[in-house]
């Protein structure tokens, strides 16, 4: 991997870092609070207990998903142009497997790893899943497509290596150029 | 600097092939390193002969990338040639002309019957009576006849002669005089008679126009080849293996006491082993594959350009093991190999990837393509409806770009069967440790992997699974803008040519 690569790649991985551990949640309270928490759900709980293990368990599969992307590309050696493009397909799979896993971490760790388990998330409350309002529900689904943006789409923009290095997405609009 | 290659013969003309292609691959130079000027010149009396068509094809091919090309390269196809045609003892004749006819001998009988008797006495009854169409019949006495007839002051004054005749006058004013290098066998009949008869004749005509610092060397191969099988009493007088080495010790004899004045330096080359052709009379069934001894003959120019005039030393070329061949035992191998290692790596490279993935853009969006083929962007426009030239980079789908890509197509097709022939073209019990034959197809199919095609020492010090097609296309990518001089297919084709290696 060339340094122009590399160093855009490392700074992917700490934005991703930081987004996911410490200021996502710092948006999601502040500014995205009102759309999730909706009629008194324990903001502060639901992200402690739900948003962040989900999002966590997303950027290590984003990660996981990334390093095969990057390692994968780095030993194959295409034989034409029609190869590399061959690869672009399973980009758009990998994108969408990584969307519905972060849907699904989202609804695992809201209500089914609650329904499962039988204990409600909130004390005092009947029903054991966090109610989230259909607005709160909307607004992470696209936080997660956001995520994967970040996750996967950008690192494997900048770092995809040698001959796939145009073959994401956006890559000849953003590095195509002379 | 200016050379003239003049192919005498069969064995001749497959040794103008060699140099066409050393020379393509920028390997005939001067003592200053610098590529010279080779005009060719083919002197062939079986003008159906395969191996005269094999070798016009080959300056063809090259000449067309050279004009298509012009000096838009630095380093591929950088080295000028012309070729001034072919050109038969016989032309003129009649169709089917035997000796008999081309002296007259009715005539004689009647004239100088002293002088018919004495031809009588020299040819036998079949010899003057054999068609002369296909060649001199593999006998010497023959060409010799009727190549003394030339007289080059009458050529000099038309046709093909006149051009290179007059070419050599000018370049003979130059700094740096041109050399004439003959090639031609010396166990056959056409090269056999030819060379010297022609190299005397060259060597008056210089001292006659005053122009003595011209060098005339020559390289004259010895029997290298026998035939499977032997012609019929239908194919009347013919060449015969049995005759190559008395063929062989008259050439020598005769060089031995009038050398000097045909010849400045000459190279002897030939092979106890012997490569086996199938037996021809001549004409389109001559078609024996090329052999390593032409290459090492047509090194004789390289040696010739680079050897200051006066030096007489003898050289001797010999291998060092018996039942092999390889670089180590060419002269020059270090320089040598790695030239001819460049141009087969460039030939599979153009002709098993790069042409197919430009036909292959013609069929898909342009920055589509260029997603998988990053490439591309350096040497070609990126606006997809353009057919001319957008930010100085042509359109991939331009006629003129598409024309030379043909061209190269064409020449690197013939440079690959040429290497494949004379891999496999080794002889009963001997071997080559240059190429890989099996890896040297010009099949239309994707190619991407490198590192079999050439073997020994001139194979280039690259871990085998990175030497790719896809390794080159990606350096080229890396190409800093102030070292892709030209664009289009000639830019993309020298950056090849550059990083092949």
């Amino acid at each position: 991997m060339k340094p122009k690569q590399f160093i855009p790649l490392i700074a992917c991985v700490l934005a991703g870092v930081l987004w996911i551990f410490i200021g996502q949640n710092f948006v999601l309270q502040n500014v995205l609070g009102g759309l999730i928490a909706g009629g008194g759900m324990d903001l502060s709980l639901f992200l402690a207990s739900a948003s962040s293990p989900s999002f966590q368990a997303l950027w290590f599969t984003s990660a996981a998903v990334t390093l095969i992307w990057l390692l994968t590309t780095t030993k194959k050696s295409p034989l034409n142009s029609a190869e590399v493009r061959e690869m672009q397909p399973t980009w758009w799979i990998c994108t969408t497997v990584l969307v519905l896993l972060g849907w699904f971490y989202q609804l695992f760790f809201t209500v089914l790893i609650w329904q499962i388990s039988g204990v409600a998330p909130v004390e005092g409350i009947n029903t054991n899943y966090f109610q989230v309002p259909p607005g709160g529900w909307i607004t992470l689904l696209v936080v997660v497509i956001f995520d994967v943006g970040l996750l996967f789409w950008l690192p494997t923009m900048f770092a995809s290596p040698k001959s796939y290095r145009l073959v994401v997405p956006g890559a000849m609009k953003f590095l195509g150029g002379r | 600097m200016n050379i003239f290659a003049i192919g005498i013969g069969g064995t001749g003309a497959k040794c103008t092939e060699a140099l066409v292609h050393l020379h393509a691959a920028g390997l005939i130079t001067d003592q200053g390193g610098k590529n010279v000027r080779l005009g060719t010149f083919l002197v062939e009396p079986d003008q159906q002969s395969t191996l005269l068509a094999r070798t016009e094809i080959a300056i063809d091919r090259y000449s067309k990338v050279r004009d298509l090309i012009g000096n838009a390269t630095e380093s591929f196809a950088a080295s000028e040639i012309d070729h001034y045609g072919s050109w038969s003892p016989l032309a003129g004749e009649t169709p089917g002309v035997s000796l008999d006819q081309v002296f007259s001998k009715p005539v004689l009988r009647n004239e100088a019957s002293g002088l018919a008797a004495l031809f009588d006495c020299l040819y036998p009854p079949e010899e003057q009576k054999a068609e002369l169409d296909v060649g001199f019949r593999g006998r010497p006495p023959i060409g010799s006849a009727v190549m003394s007839r030339i007289s080059l002051d009458k050529a000099a004054n038309s046709g093909a002669w006149k051009k290179l005749l007059g070419d050599i006058q000018t370049a003979s004013g130059s700094g740096d005089p041109p050399i004439i290098h003959l090639f031609g066998s010396v166990f056959g009949g056409t090269g056999a008679s030819g060379v010297p008869t022609l190299g005397g004749m060259l060597k008056s005509w210089l001292q006659q126009q005053g122009l003595s610092k011209v060098r005339v060397h020559a390289s004259l191969l010895l029997p290298y080849f026998d035939f499977d099988g032997q012609g019929d009493q239908g194919t009347g007088v013919h060449a015969e293996a049995r005759n190559f080495q008395l063929n062989t010790d008259a050439a020598l004899q005769y060089l031995a006491n009038n050398g000097k004045a045909c010849f400045d330096q000459v190279y002897l080359v030939g092979s106890d082993i012997k490569a086996r052709y199938d037996f021809s009379i001549g004409g389109r069934s001559q078609d024996n594959d090329a052999h390593i001894i032409e290459l090492l003959a047509t090194l004789g120019v390289r040696n010739g350009c680079r050897t200051p005039e006066g030096r007489e030393y003898a050289y001797i070329l010999s291998r060092s093991k018996e039942d092999q061949i390889s670089w180590s035992d060419i002269p020059d191998s270090g320089v040598i190999g790695k030239g001819l290692a460049r141009a087969a790596r460039f030939a599979i490279s153009w002709r098993k990837n790069y042409s197919l993935e430009v036909d292959a853009a013609q069929t898909t969006p342009v920055k589509t393509f260029a997603s998988g083929a990053p490439w591309i962007r350096k040497y070609f426009s990126m606006t997809e409806e353009s057919t001319s030239k957008s930010e100085g980079r042509p359109s991939i789908r331009g006629q003129d770009q598409l024309a030379l890509k043909q061209a190269i197509d064409g020449y690197s097709a013939t440079l690959i069967q040429w290497l494949r022939q004379f891999s496999r073209n080794t002889g009963l019990g001997f071997n080559q440790e240059l190429f890989s034959e099996d890896q040297l197809n010009c099949e239309e199919t994707y190619a991407n992997e490198l590192q079999r095609l050439v073997r020994g020492s001139a194979k280039p010090t690259l871990a085998e699974q990175n030497d790719t097609v896809d390794r080159i296309k990606v350096l080229m990518d890396e190409l800093p803008e102030s070292e892709i001089k030209y664009k289009g297919v000639e830019g993309l084709a020298d950056s090849l040519w550059k990083l092949c290696i």
